[in-house]
């Protein structure tokens, strides 16, 4: 199977623990990932995203290509930090793949991150596998972002799988309500 | 002369961006359309790495373990209705300690964090008994971490474990 080359990946690492924070630092750049740069929580972050907008040169990268943040952090933690990146008007990019790194597992702080848009779950405690695996799956399997009145980030239907009820959603592709944006290359 | 048609009131966006991050990664070597990999060797790095920051842990996690003790000695002589912060302060601790043990080689700091957790959570109860329930997790992770007990632990781990569940068993009956 082909290779991927991380060398021109620049990750943004979001995490207030600092040996956690330097294990993934550790483990990022040994998988090849070129450029890593870190936070020590949402606040920073938010700051380091301006400065990569309005000075790149100092902030030492172009472009963000991925965020992987703690959840739990003070003062500004990882839902918030995410809820900035999606829909902030000062966002740089709110399509940015956000990895949420959590200890928590409980079905409704999923479903919190899931509809605050995040791309990824990454449960704690992790392994060199299940980051990399991660790394590799936000690479390989991008979703479509949806945007309505109430929700803006990635396509929270993963897979088409087949139903056999009633179909309640009100709004079908071709429907006039429905616009669908491709960039300058096409989907 | 026709009106203007009326704007199209849009309730739904989809974005199909092209995969950027594939592209960059592909380096010419992964096709559209086709799946790639993370180098082997890469991984092996990845994972010594890992391994040689890992080897800190029972002096670095010693912190945490300290500072859950300073609640529990704090916790003792409060009244039990003046005790919910503290034991949210725990929980707060036991939150990262559940979070971390297994990455480091360390499961049953995760088994021990996590009962902890489960143990402090909202409106748990806060009577001498369920600070007696402290004591017993703070104890087996201490005895974890000061006897480097890795894996499961074995024998070692597996009546550290019963002993937990035991102290459990009886301060919970005992509070009723």
């Amino acid at each position: 199977m082909a290779q991927y080359n991380l060398d021109r990946l620049a990750i943004l690492l979001v995490e207030d623990n600092s040996y956690i924070r330097s294990l993934l630092h550790t483990a990022l750049k040994a998988l090849g990932i070129g450029t890593v740069k870190t936070a020590k929580e949402g606040g920073e972050a938010i700051e380091f995203i301006k400065l990569v907008q309005s000075n790149p040169v100092k902030a030492g990268i172009m472009s963000i290509d991925m965020i992987i943040s703690n959840w739990q952090m003070s003062p500004v933690d990882g839902s918030m930090f995410l809820r900035w990146v999606r829909r902030h008007k000062e966002s740089t990019d709110r399509f940015v793949p956000f990895v949420m790194l959590t200890g928590y597992a409980d079905e409704d702080k999923v479903a919190e991150a899931r509809d605050l848009g995040v791309t990824e779950m990454l449960a704690k405690p992790f392994s060199v596998d299940t980051v990399a695996n991660k790394v590799l799956q936000v690479i390989e399997r991008p979703r479509q972002f949806v945007h309505t009145s109430n929700y803006f980030g990635p396509d929270r239907r993963r897979q088409v799988l087949p139903y056999h009820g009633d179909d309640r959603r009100k709004l079908k592709e071709t429907d006039e309500a429905v616009e669908v944006v491709y960039d300058s290359a096409g989907a | 002369m026709t009106a203007p048609a009326p704007r199209k009131q849009v309730k739904v966006r989809f974005y199909r961006l092209r995969s950027r991050l594939k592209e960059k990664c592909s380096g010419g070597n992964v096709k559209a359309g086709e799946t790639g990999s993370l180098a082997a060797e890469a991984l092996a790095k990845a994972e010594a790495e890992f391994e040689k920051v890992a080897e800190d842990y029972p002096d670095w996690v010693g912190g945490y373990l300290g500072a859950l003790y300073k609640e529990f000695e704090a916790v003792k002589p409060r009244a039990a209705d003046m005790r919910l912060p503290n034991f949210h302060r725990i929980n707060q601790l036991a939150h990262e300690l559940k979070g971390q043990g297994g990455t480091f080689g360390y499961p049953l700091i995760t088994t021990f964090g996590k009962s902890l957790y489960d143990a402090t959570v909202g409106q748990c109860g806060t009577t001498d008994n369920h600070v007696e329930i402290l004591k017993a997790h703070i104890d087996a992770m201490q005895a974890v971490i000061k006897g480097r007990v890795k894996g499961e632990g074995g024998e070692i781990g597996a009546e550290l474990l019963k002993s937990l569940q035991s102290a459990i068993e009886k301060y919970s009956k005992a509070a009723g």
